[in-house]
């Protein structure tokens, strides 16, 4: 559970961001503790996935800050906002088909060999790199083929704990999922809950984003919702039944001002 | 909590290993026959006549298979050949210096290779217009340059690039070996073998991963011009004469050692050493089909014969690759 006398791991404060004549964030302020799971909700063009961006650092927002630990970060480079640990496992997961396991977790993180002759022609480290990803599997409990699989004989499930583990294994403590259980069977997304529930219990921050609000109200600690632009509810998820959140994502309930405006 | 995830394997192992070893087998079976057929087929100056005549074709080759790795294509290349030693003869013509007609003409093949490699990578361009346009222009521009005249005798420095030996080793035959070793070493030592092979795979994926998805094609573009053009030279100093007739057809049998070789046309897919089971594949078929006095008609048939197999290869592995995602049901807008 979240502890909000402690410093955030994330805040970002009065986000705006445009689209030409579309106000895609009009002022979003959010914050994120340490082991905290928070669910952001609402209705397609709400913008969630642009915030998503802006947040993982593809997109550059208008105005607005964000922290990272209490460190002002700008964001310009997916790199930079995994150098800082923020990771993001975006809708597409962002794997490589005809790249295998290890070489998708480590893909532009590639170790190299440290001494010899190989180290001066800058070889990659293939056995190091292999061992540390079935390392990180097994201390996560995680059953996957071999790491030499390649991605494209994976099926859903595993790939989606392929690209959630690349970024957790990359020791990052906050951890934002697009929507990752959207095109997933009954099994898989059960696979998916489970890991999410699993990285609260090690302390990592979770922003998991998805239109499926029981599944959202099951992991997470607070369930944000934004309608048009802003951040029309903040509610904790114990008592919060999926039918308020319906009523904050129309507007029905809130009391928001935000109507459905577009910019001039 | 332990999850067990069933790992389907029907059948793939087999294609893949056909597919990235068939042609090293091929091509064993092949040096067999002509083996047994002649006796001259295995001697070291024989063997070393293959290399030789392999050697230009696989110096391009090898930039050119990264290019289709990463999913784009130089059909330049033979332009380039020409346009490079046509601008050397005059260079030469005009009594420049030779190391100065050298590094000058392969500068003007690497301006090229910048040009296209921005086109393609930066601005978006189609890989086969740009390169088709290259494979008209750069040709275009060695005949407006060399206004259909030959130019020759470059003297014995130059001469040594095409005929020299080191070590009783062609000192082409040196720079394939050269270009092979550095290819190897980029291609599967380093990451950036790892990159490109992203990039032809899947290269949104591997941008917002912060793989450098435009560099890593511009530079190749880039080496592929100056392979070219090294090529240009080499064949120019074999002849020692900048004849309009260089490079016709080249961009068609690197392509052809390319994709016999294995790397996949749409990217993503392939290695080094198959791209040399293909370079010597066609190289040993030309010579052994003399040597035993077969019509060398048959080496077009045979060689468009072996393309046809590692397309067929290539698409039973795609499709055994492809394995369903179950229950695909998107959850959309369940409000």
């Amino acid at each position: 559970m979240s502890d909000s006398a402690t410093e955030p791991v994330l805040k970002a404060v009065n986000i705006t961001k445009n689209f030409a004549a579309v106000k895609a964030l009009r002022g979003v302020d959010l914050e994120l503790h340490a082991g905290e799971v928070i669910g952001l909700i609402g209705d397609n063009g709400a913008g969630k996935s642009t915030l998503v961006k802006v947040l993982a650092g593809a997109l550059l927002p208008d105005t607005g800050e964000i922290y990272v630990d209490g460190e002002p970060l700008v964001l310009h480079d997916p790199s930079i906002a995994r150098a800082t640990g923020v990771e993001t496992v975006f809708q597409d997961l962002a794997l490589i088909p005809t790249l295998d396991i290890a070489e998708n977790v480590f893909l532009n993180r590639e170790l190299r060999k440290e001494r010899g002759v190989f180290s001066w022609l800058r070889f990659m480290d293939r056995s190091r790199m292999r061992a540390e990803v079935q390392a990180g599997f097994d201390r996560m409990k995680l059953k996957l083929p071999s790491t030499k699989t390649k991605v494209s004989a994976l099926s859903g499930g595993q790939r989606q704990a392929v690209a959630i583990a690349r970024a957790v294994l990359w020791g990052s403590h906050i951890v934002i999922m697009d929507e990752p259980s959207a095109a997933l069977g009954v099994y898989q997304t059960e696979i998916v809950l489970s890991f999410v529930e699993r990285l609260r219990d090690q302390g990592v921050a979770v922003i998991f984003i998805s239109h499926n609000m029981p599944q959202v109200l099951r992991v997470s600690d607070r369930v944000v919702v934004m309608r048009l632009g802003q951040v029309v509810g903040d509610l904790p998820a114990d008592g919060t039944t999926p039918s308020d959140l319906v009523g904050y994502m129309t507007g029905a309930l809130g009391g928001s001002d935000a109507t459905a405006e577009v910019a001039p | 909590m332990n999850w067990k995830l069933k790992v389907p394997t029907r059948g793939r192992g087999l294609f893949e290993w056909a597919q990235r070893n068939g042609l090293f087998f091929a091509l064993v079976l092949l040096c067999l026959v002509f083996a047994s057929a002649n006796d001259r087929f295995l001697t070291r100056s024989n063997l070393t006549v293959i290399l030789l005549q392999a050697a230009v074709i696989g110096i391009i080759a090898i930039p050119g298979a990264m290019l289709v790795l990463t999913g784009h294509v130089d059909l330049a290349v033979g332009s380039l050949m020409v346009m490079t030693s046509i601008i050397f003869g005059e260079f030469m013509a005009r009594n420049v210096p030779l190391g100065v007609a050298i590094i000058g003409s392969l500068v003007v093949a690497a301006l090229w290779g910048v040009v296209t490699g921005y086109s393609v990578a930066y601005i978006g361009m189609s890989p086969i217009i740009v390169t088709l346009g290259g494979l008209a222009g750069a040709r275009g521009v060695a005949q407006l340059v060399s206004e259909g005249q030959t130019e020759y005798g470059f003297g014995d420095t130059f001469a040594k690039l095409g005929n020299g030996r080191i070590l009783d080793t062609p000192v082409p035959v040196w720079i394939l070996a050269t270009a092979v070793a550095v290819g190897g070493i980029v291609w599967h030592g380093t990451r950036i073998g790892r990159h490109m092979t992203a990039v032809g795979s899947d290269s949104v994926s591997a941008e917002s991963l912060g793989v450098r998805v435009r560099r890593i094609p511009f530079v190749l573009y880039v080496v592929s011009a100056l392979a070219a053009g090294a090529g240009g030279l080499i064949i120019t100093s074999q002849l020692d004469g900048s004849s309009l007739s260089i490079g016709r057809n080249v961009e068609l049998e690197v392509l052809t050692a390319i994709l016999l070789g294995g790397v996949s046309f749409t990217g993503g897919r392939g290695s080094l050493h198959g791209v040399v089971f293909g370079l010597l594949f066609i190289g040993v078929l030309s010579n052994g089909l003399i040597l035993v006095h077969v019509s060398p008609f048959w080496k077009e048939i045979v060689i468009g014969a072996a393309l046809f197999v590692a397309a067929a290869i290539d698409v039973v592995y795609q499709r055994l690759e492809r394995i369903p995602i179950q229950d695909v049901e998107p959850e959309e807008a369940a409000a």
